[in-house]
């Protein structure tokens, strides 16, 4: 039974993904963008939502590139690639983050100097929540995600080439001092995206609960990914489903560590009953977002548990497919549910059903082109990797 | 001299490849009821032997599940319809605040439910009188040898060609189990009667002395022997040994209000009436009056006792002298009481005196109106019983 | 000295035959204690001696021997509980977290650090029993029906914290005594007397090594373990839901639960790091428990270190983002108020000092991990002295602010506490087998067949 004779050969994707990916990013732009014509503050927050979509992804994915390193993982080497070529898509954040920052005023009500000048809390908070400081900030922070995702990536694929364990032993230290890196230039995006669009609020485990949700996010992505890519032969050929469990196991775990983060964050302002901290639930409740709080408890947790509860479910490539597809509109609903109440006219009806997700179909868009591109150049499996053996040749 | 009933064969491997190929080999042999014993899980045993793989889990869910539907449908009888309490304002079916018990006890029954439910169903332990036990082979098998053991009740058990397929397969150490010889005793005996006879009265006698005598007891006596004083008692505490002490000098009830003009018979009183005569307020004056003073003063202050003969006829309200009094003086006369009348302090409150004052003013000018002070009054007024 | 990644580490250090293990591990089991280990044992117990008085002297005169008062009402009692469930934690964790997550690692450390996990939470038990005051009614605290029609207020976190931790103690026994079976099993085999023949054996329930019982066991094993891992992160939430749901500032903040649970993870580390350095030492099992072991305990304790620093970066930056003037005041009162020589110990032990193990030279050097690990417990008792006192000492009425100093008898029950852990440990070493001998057994070299692919 020696499998020695098994190796990857490196394949391109498809044209026919290439066309796929402009085709979505095609009709999204077109639809998002016409929604401006219908209502211009919300097309402007739907595209917030995609922005914090695509980054929440990118950032996740890049975590667990690190978490490999940082845990001295094997059974995530053969499948490496594809969380990097997901992060490639964060020093695109430069450009797409472009038309947010040039319509500050239009999104964050802390950017008015007026409003500001009559609110004596808004105020006290000027000094971080300031349209010049915000702006640094948002091109700080990408630019170090970008910085460390060119020198991961970097060593990654020297490898390839070289072989060298020396840039293993690198990468782990990057690891080390990225983690810390991480939990503050996460938590400052989530404040700044999010949590400021309701200035006068605040939670100490906000920063935390956006990096629960964009992990399962990414390891969702990443599952599809995997499994799409593996059944059409472009992984390594003795990739097998005991892979596959890592990645089911880490989506059960991270979907129950979301739960818990949601609860608490939940039920501690529900027990206080503080009006200053009550009032941001209170605007995710009544009428259409009444079901969609409701929903978010059985879209988000009870689904995903129950169908990846037992052993073999975390194996099945079918179930993995489905769920991740799941978990995907579930982190939508998520980000759905934080950020479109701050917009005053968001009630469901046409405007939802034909324009509100056109910047999200351009997103998956933009990852089915971000992979095509990223395939032509690199092997999708990192062939000069230490543990490459080990990992391919793990069993639960 | 009983002969001694064969348990099975055994045999001792040295490494952990041999065992697993000699499991398979065991299985393939077509025996059933075998098996194989190791001081540590060895890895693909399951496979060698063809096991389906344990359903433990379900017993793991039913419980948690169970758990988590008993956890909560008791917290909501407890809190929302035994004995509700509104708590911090919460609702009475509080669902957030039900989770943490409702996990916890879930986490509880599942975990114990697999324990035992391994420990009894699938392993039927306790059980020290197996066959294996105390034989140089499990000594080995606990300690750094893999074994092997065909029990002789397995449709194909055969000694010798077992013995042949464990010499096959490099087995050590080939032996013979027996089933221990066990002991029968009847009943009766005197050495179990005096046992139980035994246990039953340290029993009873523990029980009875810990809950009559022992909790009789300091330090279990402490909440019954508290150093206060008991009320209605006698009390070792004050020099009169009263356990029940009169109020401090001065104390006044709460809602008290002194009078200064109590006791006086005619005082100038200088209180002025602080209600209006609204006519909430000349409703209840009416009512109080009617329930209060017309016993004796008659329903329209006539001095004819609405009860004819039982009570004393004062005179009546509408004299010269009543209506030249000050309000005052008429609420001295309420709360002090004069002649035979009582004091109705402690029967109407201080406004309902004030209001009962402007309810006989109005009788007052019902009974002593200038033309020019009558106005057309309604039919419906004209009835006299009171409403 | 590069690692060569495309291996991988060996658990044991050298190669050491079965017979060897049970040798190594059973072997204190069956000698007479030593003069060394009554001498420790003496010290444990003067220290527990100094916990029983003071308990006695708080059973006969009440709750007011403690320093506690208005407005301080929860002080040394709370903040002992916290600190040893808090260091419970950690034995769980490395029982079945890192069972589950495939660390081949935690198989010379989990049979301890259980152990350390129920001996912990024992400590732990004793503060919310006995500052109820009238703790021989601690029944009371269950919801059992009682003439007074009344039940427990189940809403209340306090009584949360009772089924928390009494189903933490309860799965963390049995999930130490399912372990524990196999290695009773072993012991009644290898004893020659009878008395801990007869002993072994009920304790064993006849356990046989049958490989059709191994595969219930493993998936129970299993199960347990993913059970645990939720229970002990369910666990330290609910302990901080008892401060997190009310309104005082510096108690209610929404991260309170995971910041709980990370310092306990960080603090029971620390515990198990201190404890483990003595006993690989004293009982030779340096090749068992080893560098790496330790190497990779102290990366956990940075790592949740830095956890616990996040999250005090966090409550002080939404303090001031809030704009709340009493969460201000709470922040500015714990490092400048009265406390602020409590604060800056905190601060420095548990975000400071861990940092150093930054550095791979004092990660794996036995003195140095010793001092710091020592000081990180110092740190996170300290951390839950400022959480608890400084909230309470100063909140929103001047008129009510008050200074809380510890009592005679508070600061015996903590001494009390340690006494009761270390006399627990000290005993559990010389009555049960320190490491899990089939555990390890299954992870020695050439322990496991070398067909089926590979390392497995």
């Amino acid at each position: 039974m020696s499998h020695n004779d098994l190796v990857y050969q490196k394949k391109n994707l498809p044209e026919s993904l290439k066309r796929l990916g402009f085709l979505l990013v095609g009709i999204g732009l077109a639809l998002g963008l016409t929604g401006f014509l219908f209502d211009a503050q919300r097309a402007l927050f739907n595209y917030l939502l995609s922005f914090v979509f695509i980054m929440s992804i990118g950032v996740g994915s890049l975590f667990l590139i690190t978490l490999e390193y940082i845990a001295g993982a094997d059974w995530s080497t053969p499948l490496r690639r594809i969380p990097e070529f997901f992060a490639s898509s964060i020093p695109l954040l430069f450009l797409l983050v472009i038309p947010l920052l040039l319509n500050i005023h239009s999104i964050f009500e802390w950017s008015h100097k007026d409003v500001v000048a009559g609110d004596k809390i808004l105020t006290g908070k000027s000094p971080f929540l300031n349209v010049p400081f915000f702006v640094i900030r948002t091109i700080v922070i990408i630019g170090i995600w970008s910085l460390f995702y060119y020198l991961f990536v970097r060593n990654s694929r020297k490898q390839d080439i070289t072989k060298d364990q020396l840039l293993t032993k690198k990468n782990i230290k990057l690891s080390a001092i990225f983690i810390p890196v991480f939990a503050i230039t996460v938590t400052l995006s989530a404040i700044d995206w999010m949590m400021s669009l309701a200035p006068h609020w605040f939670s100490t485990i906000f920063g935390i609960y956006f990096f629960a949700g964009s992990f399962v996010a990414a390891l969702a992505a990443i599952t599809l990914a995997v499994i799409y890519l593996k059944e059409n032969g472009y992984l390594h050929p003795k990739m097998n489903n005991e892979h596959l469990f890592s990645l089911g196991a880490l989506q059960f775990t991270f979907i129950n560590f979301w739960a818990y983060i949601a609860f608490s964050q939940f039920m501690l302002i529900w027990y206080a009953n503080l009006p200053e901290e009550t009032v941001w639930f209170l605007a995710r409740w009544g009428g259409m977002w009444t079901y969609i709080s409701l929903g978010l408890i059985f879209v988000h947790f009870l689904v995903p548990y129950v169908v990846l509860l037992s052993q073999p479910a975390k194996m099945d490539p079918k179930r993995l497919k489905f769920i991740s597809i799941w978990i995907l509109a579930a982190h939508v609903l998520d980000l759905y549910w934080i950020i479109m109440p701050q917009v005053q006219s968001a009630k469901a009806g046409i405007f939802t059903l034909v324009f509100e997700f056109g910047f999200l179909i351009a997103s998956v868009g933009l990852f089915l082109l971000v992979f095509y591109f990223n395939a032509k150049k690199q092997n999708l499996v990192p062939v000069g990797d230490p543990k490459l053996e080990k990992g391919l040749n793990f069993r639960l | 001299m009983s002969e001694r009933k064969l348990f099975g064969l055994t045999a001792l491997f040295q490494t952990p490849d041999e065992i697993i190929h000699a499991a398979a080999k065991v299985h393939e042999a077509g025996y059933k009821k075998y098996d194989v014993h190791t001081p540590y899980p060895v890895h693909g045993m399951d496979a060698a032997m063809k096991l389906k793989p344990s359903n433990l889990g379900f017993v793991t869910l039913i419980f948690g599940l169970f758990g988590a539907a008993f956890a909560l449908l008791f917290m909501y009888w407890a809190m929302s319809k035994d004995y509700p309490m509104i708590i911090g304002g919460k609702p009475f079916f509080a669902l957030p605040a039900f989770i943490p018990i409702t996990f916890e006890v879930t986490v509880l029954l599942a975990t114990l439910a697999t324990v035992i439910g391994m420990l009894t169903f699938y392993f039927k332990f306790p059980n020290n009188s197996q066959p294996l036990h105390d034989t140089p082979y499990m000594k080995a098998v606990s300690s750094d040898k893999y074994g092997v053991c065909i029990e002789a009740n397995d449709e194909l058990f055969d000694p010798e060609k077992v013995r042949n397929l464990f010499k096959e397969l490099n087995g050590q150490n080939i032996s013979e189990v027996y089933f221990p010889i066990v002991e029968t005793f009847k009943i009766f005996e005197p050495k179990y009667l005096t046992l139980l006879v035994v246990v039953a009265l340290l029993t009873s006698a523990t029980t009875y002395l810990t809950l009559n005598k022992l909790l009789y007891i300091t330090p279990f006596t402490w909440l019954m022997q508290q150093d206060r004083v008991n009320v209605q008692s006698r009390s070792t505490f004050y020099a009169d040994g009263f356990g029940m002490r009169n109020p401090v000098e001065g104390t006044v009830a709460r809602g008290f209000i002194p009078y200064e003009y109590k006791g006086l018979a005619a005082p100038v009183v200088p209180l002025s009436n602080p209600l209006m005569p609204s006519s909430e307020v000349l409703k209840l004056g009416k009512k109080r009056f009617l329930t209060f003073c017309s016993p004796c003063h008659g329903n329209y202050g006539d001095g004819d006792s609405r009860l004819r003969g039982q009570f004393p006829n004062p005179p009546s309200l509408h004299s010269e002298k009543v209506r030249g009094w000050q309000d005052g003086n008429i609420y001295h006369v309420i709360t002090n009481g004069q002649n035979i009348m009582p004091s109705y302090a402690s029967q109407l409150s201080r406004d309902e005196r004030w209001a009962i004052i402007h309810y006989i003013r109005a009788l007052q000018k019902a009974k002593n109106a200038s033309p020019s002070e009558i106005i057309e009054a309604k039919k419906e007024t004209s009835s006299n019983v009171a409403q | 000295m590069n690692i060569d990644y495309s291996q991988e580490l060996p658990v044991i250090e050298r190669r050491i035959t079965l017979a060897e293990i049970d040798q190594l591990i059973a072997k204190p089991l069956d000698e007479k204690p030593d003069r060394k280990f009554f001498i420790a044992l003496s010290i444990t117990l003067s220290l527990l001696l100094i916990g029983v008085i003071s308990v006695s002297f708080l059973l006969f005169f009440g709750v007011g021997v403690w320093g506690l008062n208005q407005p301080v009402g929860w002080a040394f009692d709370i903040t002992n509980f916290v600190f040893w469930v808090g260091i419970g934690h950690a034995g769980t964790l490395i029982s079945a977290v890192l069972y589950l997550l495939r660390q081949k690692w935690r198989t010379g450390i989990a049979r301890f650090a259980e152990a350390m996990t129920i001996f912990a939470v024992m400590c732990a038990g004793i503060f919310p029993i006995f500052h109820t005051g009238r703790p021989w009614l601690a029944g009371y605290l269950t919801p059992y029906p009682n003439q007074h029609g009344l039940w427990v207020n189940f809403t209340s976190p306090l009584v949360w914290d009772v089924f928390a931790v009494s189903t933490y103690f309860t799965v963390s026994l049995v999930f130490w005594y399912v372990g524990l079976i196999p290695d009773f099993g072993l012991l009644r085999d290898r004893t020659t007397s009878k008395l801990k023949k007869s002993i072994y054996s009920i304790f064993s329930l006849g356990w046989r090594n049958s490989h059709r019982n191994w595969m219930h066991y493993e998936k129970a094993y299993m199960l347990l373990a993913g059970f645990a891992t939720p229970l002990v992160l369910s666990v330290h939430t609910i302990v901080s839901f008892d401060f997190a749901v009310s309104i005082i500032p510096g108690w209610h903040t929404t991260i309170f639960p995971p910041y709980f649970v990370a310092g306990a993870i960080f603090s029971g580390f620390a515990m198990v790091v201190t404890v483990l350095i003595f006993v690989r030492k004293v009982f030779d099992l340096q090749h068992i428990i080893t560098l790496n072991h330790l190497e990779k305990m102290n990366k956990i304790i940075l790592l949740t270190g830095s956890m616990v620093g996040y999250a005090y970066a966090m409550e002080f930056f939404i303090a001031w983002y809030s704009g709340n003037p009493f969460e201000q005041f709470v922040f500015i009162n714990r490092a400048f108020g009265p406390y602020a020589w409590a604060y800056w110990i905190m601060v420095s032990c548990n975000v400071f000092i861990p940092q150093l193990f930054w550095f791979k030279k004092i990660r794996r050097t036995i003195p140095a991990m010793l001092v710091i690990v020592i000081f990180v417990n110092v740190g996170m008792w300290f951390e839950r002295f400022v959480i608890t006192v400084t909230s309470l000492h100063r909140d929103f009425l001047p008129s009510s602010w008050g200074y809380f100093v510890p009592s005679v008898f508070d600061l015996g029950t903590l001494v009390g506490s340690f006494g009761l852990f270390f006399t627990l440990v000290l005993l559990f070493t010389k009555t049960l087998p320190v490491v899990a001998i089939s555990e390890i057994k299954a992870v020695a070299e050439g322990a496991q067949p070398s067909h089926n692919g590979g390392n497995h």
